[in-house]
């Protein structure tokens, strides 16, 4: 099992890296890809089976394909590829930055008993409680990301409008 | 009287000379057309004055033996710590007579400038001028203290300054004010230094104190003290207050200014140059005759005695060489004093003072005469321009011959008695001194019956056509015009003549009571029987002497022409040019005293120009350079310097800061990582 | 399987980091959302980790994955919408030029 679960790490690993580090932004979107397939296969591991279900449906299905919409709509007409520059002004302010949190994080975790867990059984909950819960105790919030998800949907459609209808 | 009444009377001696001084006051805040109103301010407050006086003078004439009744009143001026300096009044018969004299002659003087001065634009200026005057003589005559004394001293000085250059835009005036002041002021050292010294010898200056402490009652103490010049220290105060009496009555050698004076209007030389000032050298000898008096046999009555006797001579020698109608009376007056300086230092106090009684009254006669006539032969001062008056002036010829033969000594008028007293006195105390005076006697009458017969006998010489404008040091600023000189004389009004008839009543009458005076003065009255006939007839001789030379030389041919050479000047030649010059005192006063002045002014303007100035001017270069240190080491380099740079490092700090607000957000999203990140390590750490 | 929570733990941190790192040092403004989106899902991860190791009987976390991903897709809805409109005015996706805020 352990084999699984590094494999599956390294290709997350990857997956991330790359998608910050490649030129092409269709082949970072695809590394993104990458990215969250392994993460869902992550929670598969972990026997958190809705969780992954919905990373893949809404991560690689919405977010991923929405993110190459939004590509497709910023190119320069010219067929330019982007930016010749990939790194922006002072960018080892921000790699720097990153370093330092990942070597305290490490540290951090290093230390804590807490961290020395080990899984004690298999998960319990099942999809019929999760829905179950949703309409039950988490109503509330259920129904507030619902209206949170309608407000994103028009504030985007907003924001991304033509502004051509306005001229005329 | 009671001593408590006379007390009562001293205490109110102040009022007298106070009515003149608030006149004063008042006038000088008058605006310049009110003359009526000043004129009558004036007049009144000195015949408030007058009054006063009177009733005083009445007061002291009841004493019944000889002892003399004075009463006086102290009171501290200031004090500073131990000392005090004291002020004082005085009522006794001197003081009493010397009043009355001033008052009533003063207010009859008052009387003839309205007269005088009505044609004048400062109307005003001249009553003020003259109350300020009269309140300082009076205050001056009323006073029992030295200090006191001298302070109206110095006013009348100043009264004179300011009087003689009435018409300052004259340079003859403005030059005559000032020699005026200076000579008197040389003189007022000596009276100082005699002030200073008798205040260190007795500790006061008060003269009379209820304790008999006062300076004069200590007179015989002083005698025994050693004092300068191998003189008791009484007798070294007299010779320095003398020498204060030789500049303000004007004896040599420190009689130059009082000719001169005569620039001013003539009520001003009437009043204060015949009458009252020039008397108060002599008034304050007297007043201060203890002293001289103490220590028996010194020499400094002796040289009081010799400087009125030259006095005498020479300003009569030179009054027989003048053609000014009012310098001819100056230096008559300057003889007279010579007289009254002559009697006090030969020992008589009644002597001398009666005779400045007598003087003052048919001397400002004198002047009040020829200031009528000057008014009525339009401005004329010149004696050879004149004549033949008599019948156009019949008032002010009678009292202007009275007035003369007062001052000649003619039998009754008062001069004779007066004189004959001085003439009597100094023949006691000197054969030689009194040959001198007789022989002045002598030229007195002479000169005073010249003038008289060239202004009003003869005929009138003042139209006359080949004379031009020879006013040439008499110009006076309200000028007539040129056609007015040639005009007729007229008499002038009466509120000019009545003075003259009032005066002239005095100047017949007072002589009577020469007697009186010295038995009121507290004088031992006993009187040597030997050389009285002598001394009399030769009085009387000399004068009929003089008079009828006079006539002989001027009466009998009088001059036809002003341009004619005077009958004298044909005698005497060169002398009467020497005379005429008035002995050339002022031309050698000028090359020596003056130049050499003028020459120490240089050598001093210099030196307080390169010294005084020089270290001012260092002190005060140190001490801008001093600030200028401070102003670039202080202001400029630490508090600007420092504010400016303060200021600087917020601007760049700010302006460093504001990088941080670069708009964008990806470096906001940096400085929060940034700020998680040590979070991180606060976290790790602790 | 005998891994121990730390191993996910640190998984987590590291994706964190690196999403971190795109996030600050890209030019590009997708590729800051890319960054966003990769730190999210750490997150999410950390928080199933803790789930599957010590509350997996409780639903809670479940619950606070599910939100937390339905948020963090209307996030990157929204980011894009407004990258897509800057693109519009700015005619770039350059960070370095979307610089009006200045000051």
């Amino acid at each position: 099992m352990e084999t699984i679960f590094w494999i599956l790490s390294v290709i997350t690993v990857l997956g991330a890296i790359f998608a910050i580090t490649l030129r092409n932004l269709i082949h970072c979107v695809l590394s993104l890809i990458l990215f969250f397939l392994g993460i869902a296969g992550h929670y598969f591991l972990m026997h958190a089976d809705f969780i992954g279900a919905v990373q893949i449906l809404i991560y690689i299905g919405a977010v991923a394909v929405l993110m190459l919409f939004a590509i497709m709509l910023t190119r320069h007409v010219t067929g330019d590829e982007g930016p010749r520059e990939v790194l922006g002004g002072k960018w080892w302010a921000g790699m720097g930055t990153a370093v330092i949190i990942a070597g305290l994080l490490w540290a951090i975790i290093r230390k804590d008993a807490l961290a020395q867990l080990l899984p004690v059984g298999a998960a319990e909950t099942s999809v019929v409680e999760i829905g179950k819960a949703l309409v039950a105790d988490w109503v509330v919030p259920f129904e507030a990301m619902a209206v949170l998800l309608t407000a994103a949907l028009i504030g985007a459609v907003v924001i991304a409008l033509e502004e051509v209808i306005r001229k005329r | 009287m009671d001593h408590a009444a006379l007390q009562h009377l001293a205490q109110q001696q102040w009022l007298i000379p106070l009515f003149p001084l608030v006149a004063a006051a008042i006038q000088s805040l008058l605006p310049r057309g009110q003359r009526k109103l000043s004129a009558g301010l004036c007049i009144v407050a000195m015949g408030a004055s007058c009054i006063l006086a009177v009733r005083a003078f009445l007061a002291t004439l009841g004493t019944e033996h000889h002892e003399v009744e004075r009463a006086f009143f102290n009171f501290t001026w200031f004090q500073f710590g131990n000392t005090h300096l004291d002020m004082g009044l005085l009522l006794d018969p001197l003081t009493a007579g010397m009043a009355v004299m001033v008052a009533f002659v003063g207010f009859w003087i008052f009387v003839n400038a309205t007269g005088y001065m009505a044609e004048d634009d400062n109307f005003t200026r001249f009553f003020c001028f003259q109350s300020l005057f009269a309140a300082s003589m009076l205050g001056l005559v009323v006073s029992n203290n030295l200090l006191l004394l001298y302070i109206c001293w110095e006013l009348v000085g100043l009264c004179s300054y300011l009087l003689i250059g009435f018409w300052y835009f004259k340079p003859a005036a403005a030059a005559a004010m000032k020699k005026a002041f200076i000579t008197t002021r040389i003189g007022d050292v000596g009276f100082f230094l005699g002030i200073l010294m008798l205040y260190w010898k007795t500790g006061t200056l008060n003269l009379y104190t209820a304790d008999h402490t006062g300076a004069l009652e200590q007179a015989g103490a002083l005698a025994h003290l050693a004092g300068w010049w191998g003189l008791s220290a009484a007798s070294t105060i007299a010779f320095l207050l003398f020498i204060g009496a030789l500049g303000k009555s004007a004896q040599f050698p420190l009689h130059v200014w009082l000719p001169d004076a005569m620039e001013g209007p003539t009520p001003v030389s009437a009043l204060i140059h015949a009458a009252t000032m020039v008397a108060a050298g002599v008034f304050m000898v007297g007043r201060m005759f203890p002293l001289f008096t103490a220590e028996p046999g010194n020499w400094v009555m002796d040289f009081v005695m010799w400087v009125g006797c030259f006095t005498a001579v020479f300003s009569a020698t030179i009054a027989v060489a003048q053609f000014d109608i009012k310098r001819v009376l100056a230096y008559s007056t300057c003889s007279q004093l010579g007289f009254m300086v002559m009697a006090l230092g030969a020992g008589s106090l009644a002597a001398g003072q009666f005779h400045l009684l007598t003087h003052a009254f048919f001397k400002a006669l004198l002047f009040l005469g020829s200031g009528c006539v000057i008014i009525g032969t339009h401005h004329e001062q010149d004696m050879r321009k004149m004549g033949g008056l008599k019948k156009y002036m019949p008032i002010t010829f009678w009292c202007y011959l009275i007035g003369m033969l007062a001052l000649c000594g003619v039998p009754p008028f008062a001069g004779f008695f007066s004189k004959d007293e001085v003439l009597l006195e100094t023949f006691r105390r000197s054969k030689v001194a009194w040959g001198l005076a007789t022989f002045a006697a002598f030229l007195t009458a002479f000169y005073m019956t010249r003038q008289m017969f060239m202004v009003f006998a003869g005929k009138w010489r003042g139209g006359q056509p080949d004379h031009g404008h020879g006013h040439a040091d008499h110009d006076t600023p309200d000028d007539h015009g040129s056609g007015h000189h040639g005009g007729e004389p007229h008499e002038v009004s009466w509120n000019m003549w009545l003075p003259l008839v009032v005066l002239s009543a005095f100047a017949i009458g007072l002589g009577f009571f020469s007697q009186q005076y010295g038995q009121y003065l507290g004088v031992e009255g006993g009187e040597a029987p030997e050389g009285k006939a002598l001394v009399m007839g030769s009085s009387v001789a000399v004068g009929a002497l003089g008079i009828l030379l006079g006539w002989l030389i001027y009466g009998r041919r009088t001059m036809e022409h002003a341009t004619e050479e005077d009958p004298l000047s044909a005698s005497l030649g060169v002398l009467f040019t020497v005379l005429n010059r008035k002995w050339y005192i002022d031309e050698l006063y000028e090359v020596t005293i003056i130049r050499f002045t003028a020459v120490c002014g240089v050598f001093l303007r210099l030196f307080d120009k390169l010294v005084v100035d020089g270290i001012l001017h260092a002190i005060a270069w140190s001490f801008w350079g001093v600030s200028q240190l401070f102003r670039w080491l202080g202001d400029e380099f630490f508090i600007n310097g420092g504010f400016d740079s303060s200021c600087e490092s917020v601007r760049l700090g700010g302006k460093t800061l504001a990088k941080l607000q670069s708009g964008r957000v990806q470096n906001y999203f940096r400085v929060l990582s940034l700020g998680a990140a040590i979070l991180l390590l606060i976290y790790f750490f602790t | 399987m005998n891994i121990p929570l730390d191993h996910y733990l640190m998984l987590s941190a590291f994706l964190f980091a690196i999403g971190l790192c795109g996030a600050l040092s890209r030019k590009n403004a997708i590729i800051v959302l890319i960054g966003i989106e990769i730190m999210f899902n750490a997150g999410i991860l950390n928080l199933i980790a803790f789930w599957h190791y010590k509350y997996f009987t409780s639903v809670t976390a479940q619950m606070f994955a599910i939100f937390a991903i339905s948020i963090a897709a209307a996030e990157s809805a929204i980011g894009l919408a407004l990258v897509i409109a800057v693109y519009r005015h700015y005619k770039s996706v350059d960070v370095d030029e979307m610089a009006s805020l200045k000051g």
